[in-house]
């Protein structure tokens, strides 16, 4: 199965710093799967969600930050200079922690990505946004409002709002940090089966702090400490045999 | 025990005499603002008739006429200022808020407008006199104009950044994170997200500014006459007012009480809008 050519992203003895000079991400190398979701784990400040947030170049915003290494990514390494970062991050979405819809309309919001890619056309934004609504499993509950505020919608149909938002512009790749740590239960759950259903088609990567999380939708699990990748396997390895010391305690809970 | 009662006791007296020096100095202030009202809308109502808003002063002495020359000039003038100040404000802030957001250089000049905001507006009327006024020679509508706008600049800044940092930085970067330009991140996510704050700063800043007299005195001067050449000194209400009032002639007195009681309630009617608009924004959350 893993011959090679269904690898999406290659990382390559990544290392990361922070603008202060904290060295955030040692030595970091692993494969991603096409089709697959990964999960990364491990206690706060481990550098998981750094690691996240170098897929689409998100520390770019701030001034300082530097990366080592390579990540490669559909024959290119997304860490040079050459790289157009809009381009980028069509191709590799990204869904964060609290439901970030923007001040405007459901539709607009959905469509937002397509304008900037200078899609105008009516009818292609109408059929679009349709499409990535009702892959995101939220179209029966607001195609009678498309018009109206996503202010209005609750916190779990925001999350989808903002999924649909990233699925619109077809990237390959979505990236995933805590989706639902903000959210309760059901919503959870309804975005968890979306996750899975959504693999068909997008390379998934989450990170998350909820372990069952972790287990009930992960193909493979990475197990990050202090900047360092501890581990990284088929989650069920990860869960049952894992077989570095730490990558045990964590997951007993015996800390973190 | 009785000692723990007696401590109750204290407290409960102090609390009273707290309560009771605080209530007091509030109705201190309430009865002369409550007296400066009543003083403005009693004199300034029998004053006030159709005539004001649309005939032109008459010399001094003569029965009738108007201050429609005032009220057209004090339009152009804060019409202006508000052209020139809000831009600039608003831009400012974007700044300040944005491409420095956390530089030592945003830090300085939000103190420094800080510190512009309490500068007493004299001060502007004068030093636009300096520069404005005096090389030319004469007074000017413009020169009204720019001491306005320089009062209302900082205030406008200061609001826009303080709105503006109020947006949550996630959403800045989910707009990142689908491919969107700074510029088009600050215009189409964060603007449309602070524009109820940017907005109802604006209308407190216009609010601001439309009472201010001193520094036209110096700026706009006075204009008997109806004029709308920037160029030239224009008529203002509150200039008129500060001079109507000092005046000798009944009729000047009656006039500047109706222009008071005219500029009052137009800064009410913005202040109370800017306002509700807060309130029905963000009151309800």
């Amino acid at each position: 199965m893993n011959n090679g050519n269904d690898i999406e992203i290659e990382v390559k003895n990544l290392n990361f710093f922070y603008s202060g000079g904290v060295h955030a991400l040692k030595g970091i190398s692993l494969a991603v799967r096409k089709n697959t979701i990964n999960a990364f784990i491990g206690p706060s400040g481990c550098g998981k969600t750094t690691l996240l947030r170098c897929f689409n170049r998100m520390h770019d915003l701030y001034p300082g930050n530097r990366y080592e290494g390579e990540i490669v990514f559909q024959g290119r390494n997304i860490l040079g200079a050459d790289i157009d970062l809009i381009d980028l991050r069509s191709r590799v979405g990204m869904v964060f922690q609290k439901p970030t819809p923007f001040p405007m309309s459901i539709f607009d919001n959905v469509a937002y990505g397509l304008k900037l890619r200078g899609i105008k056309k009516r009818a292609e934004l109408s059929e679009r946004v349709e499409r990535a609504i009702r892959h995101s499993a939220l179209w029966d509950e607001v195609k009678d409002k498309l018009n109206e505020s996503a202010y209005r919608l609750s916190g779990g149909q925001q999350q989808r709002l903002v999924i649909a938002r990233a699925l619109a512009v077809e990237p390959e790749v979505l990236l995933f940090d805590e989706p639902t740590s903000a959210l309760d239960p059901i919503s959870t759950a309804k975005i968890e089966e979306l996750v899975v259903d959504l693999k068909k088609e997008v390379t998934i990567i989450i990170v998350t702090h909820n372990m069952q999380q972790a287990a009930r939708v992960s193909d493979t699990s990475g197990f990050f400490m202090l900047g360092e990748l501890i581990e990284i396997d088929g989650t069920d390895r990860i869960f049952t045999t894992p077989s570095n010391k730490l990558t045990e305690d964590y997951i007993t809970g015996r800390f973190g | 025990m009785s000692k723990a009662m007696t401590r109750m006791q204290s407290r409960k007296l102090q609390s009273a005499i707290a309560l009771f020096l605080s209530g007091m100095a509030a109705l201190f202030g309430l009865f002369w603002l409550g007296f400066i009202l009543w003083d403005v809308l009693r004199h300034g109502t029998a004053a006030v008739n159709w005539a004001l808003f649309t005939e032109d002063p008459v010399p001094p002495g003569t029965e009738g006429g108007g201050l429609r020359n005032a009220f057209i000039g004090q339009l152009m003038i804060t019409g202006t200022a508000t052209l020139i100040g809000v831009p600039m404000g608003v831009l400012g802030g974007t700044f300040l808020a944005e491409y420095a957001r956390g530089r030592a250089i945003s830090r300085f000049i939000s103190i420094l407008a800080d510190i512009m905001v309490s500068v007493p507006s004299i001060v502007i009327g004068t030093f636009v006199y300096a520069v404005m006024v005096k090389p030319v020679k004469h007074f000017s509508g413009w020169a009204g104009a720019v001491a306005l706008a320089m009062i209302m600049i900082p205030v406008v800044l200061r609001t826009t950044e303080d709105m503006l940092s109020l947006v949550p930085w996630r959403l800045r970067e989910a707009a990142f994170a689908l491919g969107a330009p700074y510029y088009k991140v600050i215009v189409q996510v964060v603007y449309r997200q602070a524009s109820v704050g940017v907005f109802t700063g604006i209308l407190l800043s216009i609010a601001r500014v439309a009472g201010e007299t001193a520094p036209l005195l110096f700026t706009s001067f006075n204009n008997a006459f109806f004029a709308t050449d920037m160029n030239k000194p224009i008529a203002s209400l509150t200039v008129t007012v500060f001079q109507y009032a000092m005046g000798p002639f009944e009729e000047w007195r009656a006039q500047a009480w109706a222009a008071s009681l005219v500029i009052t309630i137009f800064i009410l009617a913005i202040t109370i809008i800017g306002r509700g608009i807060i309130r029905w924004k963000y009151g309800n959350k």
